[in-house]
This record gives C-alpha cells, sequence and structure tokens, in this order.
C-alpha cells in the first residue's frame, strides 16, 4: 500500500512535450486524433501572462490530479472508475458505459472519450499489442501496469528537466513527500475539495 | 482560473432530460387524476402509459449519446448507487416503469386497494424522475452554474409544469364533468408552478450576478441569447402565465389554455438545453484548453 503521487515543478519543464509522447506511445491514447489539444492523458500547456514587454512565458504541465475525494468516482454509475489500493484513480473499461458523467464531473479536465474510431486507429498503428478493445472513457493511470514491473510512470521517466517527480508521498523520505511536506508544492484548486494528490511548484 | 464552456452534453441529453421529467409528472399526474379526481380507470391506464411511453423516449436519447450506445445494458450495472445520479435515475426510472405497469393492470381488474398502493409509488417515482434530472446536473462540482440546490428545484418545478401542459392539451378534448374539473385544478396548479418557476429563476440569476466567475460567464451566456430572454422568459413562462391566468377567469377559454400548454412545452425545453449548454467549467489550471 502506497499513496502514489506527483509534484511538478513548473519552472523545470522546457516544453519539449517527450512526456506527451511517451504517455500516448506507451498508453497509446489517441496521438492520431485531429483534435489536437483534447485526447490526452497529459498536456503541457504554454502560458504567456502579462503584457508587452513584461511577457512571461511558461510551460504547465497537466494529468488527472488522482483526487484522493475524486468527484469522477462519485458520479460513476456503474463504479467503473474506482480508486485502487495505492490511491490511483482508475478506470475499469469493462465496467465503463460511456455516459461521460464523470469528463463533466472532474474539475481537472483531465478525462476525455476514446471512441470506436479511436479503437480502429489502435489497432492499425499497434496491430496485435493494441491495448485498448472498446469505447471508454480514458485517463492518467499514473501507469500503474509500469508501476507493477517497479518502473516509474512513463511521463516521469522521460521527463528531461525533471520537471516530473513521482513518488510515495506516505514515505517521508521520498522527494515528492519533501516537497509537499515542506509546502514548496502545492495542489491546484484545494477548495474544491478533492483532495488532488498532484502538486505543483509555480 | 480558466472558464470554459462545457461541451460534453448538448441536445441528446437535454432532450433526455426534458421528455424523462415530462414522462414522469405525466406518469405521475395521471395517476393522481385516477386516484383523486373521479376520472375513470381508462385515464389512468391511458396517461400513465402515455408516461411510460415519454419516458422511454426519452431514455433512447440518453441511450445514443453514450460512447457506445450498444453497451448500454451496462446502465443496469448500479453498483454506483450510494453515489451516483444516473444509477439512482435508473432506479426511480424503473420504478416508474415497474408501478406504473402494475398500476395500470390492476387498474384494468378494477383491484381498488392494490391499485391504490401501486398508483401511489408510482407517482412518488414519477415525481422522483422530474427532481432526478436537476441532481443529475447538480453533481457536477466542476460546474459552478450546475452545482446549486436551485437547479434541482427548478428543474423539478419545470418539469411537474410541462407536465400540466400536457394534461391540459389532453383534457380540454374531453366533454366530462370529471375532466372539466380536473383540468381548472391542472391550469391553476400551473399557474403556481409557473410562478414558482419565475422566482426560482429570478434568484437563480442574482445569485448569479453576485458571483463566482464561472457563475458569472453562465448567466451572461443566458442573458445575452434570445432563445433564453425571449424563447424561454417571455414566450415560455411570462406569456403562458398571462394567458393562463386570463382563462382561468374566463372559464371557457380553454383554446387560450391549449396555446398556453404548447408554449410551456416548448419553453420546459428550451430551458433544458439552455441550461446545459450554459455549463462553464472552472478549470484551476490557469490555461484554457
Ligand atoms: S483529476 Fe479528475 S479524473 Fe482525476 S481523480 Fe480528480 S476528478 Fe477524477
Ligand atoms: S463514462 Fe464510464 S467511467 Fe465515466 S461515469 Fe460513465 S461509466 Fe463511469
Amino acid at each position: 500500500m502506497a499513496r502514489y503521487g506527483m509534484v511538478m515543478n513548473v519552472h523545470a519543464c522546457l516544453g519539449c512535450r517527450a512526456c506527451m509522447a511517451a504517455c500516448s506511445q506507451w498508453n497509446q491514447t489517441p496521438f492520431w486524433a485531429e483534435d489536437f489539444k483534447g485526447k490526452w492523458r497529459t498536456r503541457v500547456t504554454e502560458i504567456e501572462e502579462g503584457k508587452f514587454p513584461e511577457v512571461k512565458r511558461y510551460f504547465f504541465p497537466t494529468i488527472c490530479m488522482h483526487c484522493e475525494n475524486p468527484p469522477c468516482a462519485s458520479v460513476c454509475p456503474t463504479e467503473a472508475t474506482y480508486i485502487n489500493k495505492d490511491g490511483i484513480v482508475l478506470i475499469d473499461y469493462d465496467l465503463c458505459l460511456g455516459c461521460g458523467y464523470c469528463i463533466e464531473a472532474c474539475p481537472y479536465d483531465a478525462r476525455y472519450e476514446y471512441e470506436l474510431e479511436d479503437l480502429k486507429k489502435d489497432e492499425f498503428y499497434f496491430g496485435e499489442d493494441a491495448r485498448h478493445h472498446q469505447a471508454h472513457v480514458d485517463k492518467c493511470t499514473f501507469c500503474v501496469d509500469r508501476l507493477e514491473e517497479g518502473l516509474e510512470p512513463s511521463c516521469a521517466a522521460t521527463c528531461v528537466g525533471h520537471a516530473r517527480i513521482f513518488g510515495d508521498l506516505d514515505d517521508p523520505n521520498s522527494e515528492v513527500a519533501k516537497l509537499v511536506n515542506t509546502g514548496k508544492a502545492k495542489p491546484l484548486g484545494p477548495y474544491m475539495g478533492t483532495k488532488p494528490k498532484v502538486y505543483y511548484i509555480k | 482560473m480558466d472558464l470554459v464552456q462545457q461541451q460534453i452534453w448538448g441536445w441528446n441529453i437535454a432532450t433526455y432530460l426534458f421528455f424523462g421529467g415530462l414522462g414522469g409528472a405525466t406518469l405521475a399526474l395521471g395517476i393522481l387524476a385516477e386516484l383523486r379526481f373521479n376520472l375513470n380507470k381508462w385515464f389512468g391506464i391511458l396517461v400513465s402509459l402515455l408516461g411510460l411511453a415519454i419516458l422511454s423516449f426519452g431514455l433512447i436519447w440518453l441511450v445514443i449519446d453514450l460512447i457506445n450506445p450498444l453497451r448500454f445494458l451496462l446502465a443496469f450495472w448500479i453498483a454506483g448507487l450510494g453515489h451516483s445520479w444516473i444509477a439512482r435515475g435508473m432506479v426511480v426510472i424503473m420504478g416508474s416503469y415497474i408501478f406504473g405497469i402494475l398500476y395500470a393492470i390492476a387498474a384494468y381488474y378494477g383491484s381498488t386497494t392494490f391499485k391504490k398502493w401501486m398508483g401511489y409509488i408510482a407517482m412518488f417515482c414519477g415525481f422522483g424522475v422530474t427532481t432526478y434530472t436537476g441532481l443529475l446536473l447538480n453533481a457536477n462540482v466542476a460546474i459552478p452554474f450546475w452545482h446549486t440546490p436551485a437547479l434541482p428545484l427548478l428543474f423539478t418545478v419545470s418539469a411537474l409544469s410541462t407536465g400540466c401542459a400536457l394534461l391540459m392539451l389532453i383534457l380540454a378534448a374531453m366533454k366530462s364533468h370529471e375532466a372539466e374539473h380536473y383540468f381548472h385544478f391542472v391550469e391553476g396548479f400551473d399557474i403556481l408552478l409557473i410562478s414558482l418557476e419565475l422566482l426560482i429563476i429570478f434568484a437563480y440569476l442574482d445569485f448569479a450576478r453576485l458571483g463566482n466567475a464561472a457563475v458569472m460567464k453562465s448567466a451572461h451566456l443566458l442573458l445575452n441569447n434570445p432563445l433564453f430572454t425571449i424563447g424561454f422568459l417571455v414566450l415560455g413562462l411570462i406569456t403562458p402565465l398571462i394567458l393562463e391566468a386570463f382563462a382561468s377567469v374566463k372559464h371557457s377559454a380553454k383554446g387560450l389554455a391549449g396555446v398556453a400548454s404548447v408554449l410551456v412545452l416548448i419553453g420546459g425545453f428550451l430551458l433544458r438545453y439552455l441550461i446545459t449548454w450554459a455549463g462553464v467549467f472552472q478549470y484551476p489550471h490557469g490555461i484554457a484548453s
């Protein structure tokens, strides 16, 4: 039993989007989708703040926050969305009705529809290794399959700038726990009561 | 902070919400007519079955909206009953079917006590469906305009009002003394409902005026959309209120009440669509996707 979480160091993110590529390859998410913004488990968004000449530009990585009080799970009619023993919010594709209720309920824009045409594309690109076999709602799993093999989530493993720090929040010696416990890293939108387990250094 | 208008739910879900609420209200009002207002058994049977047919028509739109409509059977897997309004909704909808049909059978065979029991439970389920359509949207914390107890209240009152409108249309075509009596009851009830609806809308928009950025944006979207201001508020709410009030004074003005009913039905549909359309996410990222 762990309580996995991630810290995003926004200052360290170069905006190379290697994480997006790694994630979409490992998890076979719709990198082929026309809507380039929509169907990703993780996104890196370029942000410009302020007005010329005082413009600040940075890159902002987002994923599912693996909330401890996840609205997505509480609206799910079939309990397809559940929290596993390590605090990871997952979807059982076999149970997912595809109602989209969770997409509406998630306050972090972390979910999208894996549609019938995406299944076809998945099979086209990955053939026998295709991992998606029915239409469902999709989102980040912290690469739960990699964790079982002792690997880090593919985004954190790929990250060039060490902007994504993954670990067990319950282990006081882990880098994530230290950053969170010292208050250096803070969650997004804590006022919503969702108790996210992804934290940000901004 | 990002304010993003939701795109996931559109016409399909709005249609479902409308016909679900209308079906539930029709079922309940039809049974009420037979149990309490001496309308004959065929009225009770046919109107309650009409309510269930409308509800079924609504459900089709929910199924169409699924990512893969062929997987709709999973909707019966209501493991999330303890927390999810889709699962709970399935239970009240199933309850409406089961008890509505049992009521109709009992009414047909004239078994009075059993009919009453089944009738009252079916009415309860029918009312439950009207409220549930609002609670469904209400559960979305990410969309502050929906996440308010005013929404289930508004949808309940509006659904009952559309049910009254449909019943008035049916009753206006009937000749019996009982039908006349029930017509006037429903008409009076609808006047009350529309007045309440206006009050709730007013409170709702006032709440929006006072803030939370996303709620303000939703209200702004609505108030700048003629479908809302003219279509719903003026033609779907205020006009029928005046027409019905007028018709209730002039006792023979069933035509007027008929026109009002059609307007109420259109207004009810517009309301579902517009509230769904005006849902605005308030993402805490600081990025607009
Ligand atoms: S970020 Fe969204 S999808 Fe992820 S656990 Fe929280 S509510 Fe659910
Ligand atoms: S789309 Fe799937 S995971 Fe989401 S609420 Fe519906 S059944 Fe649950």
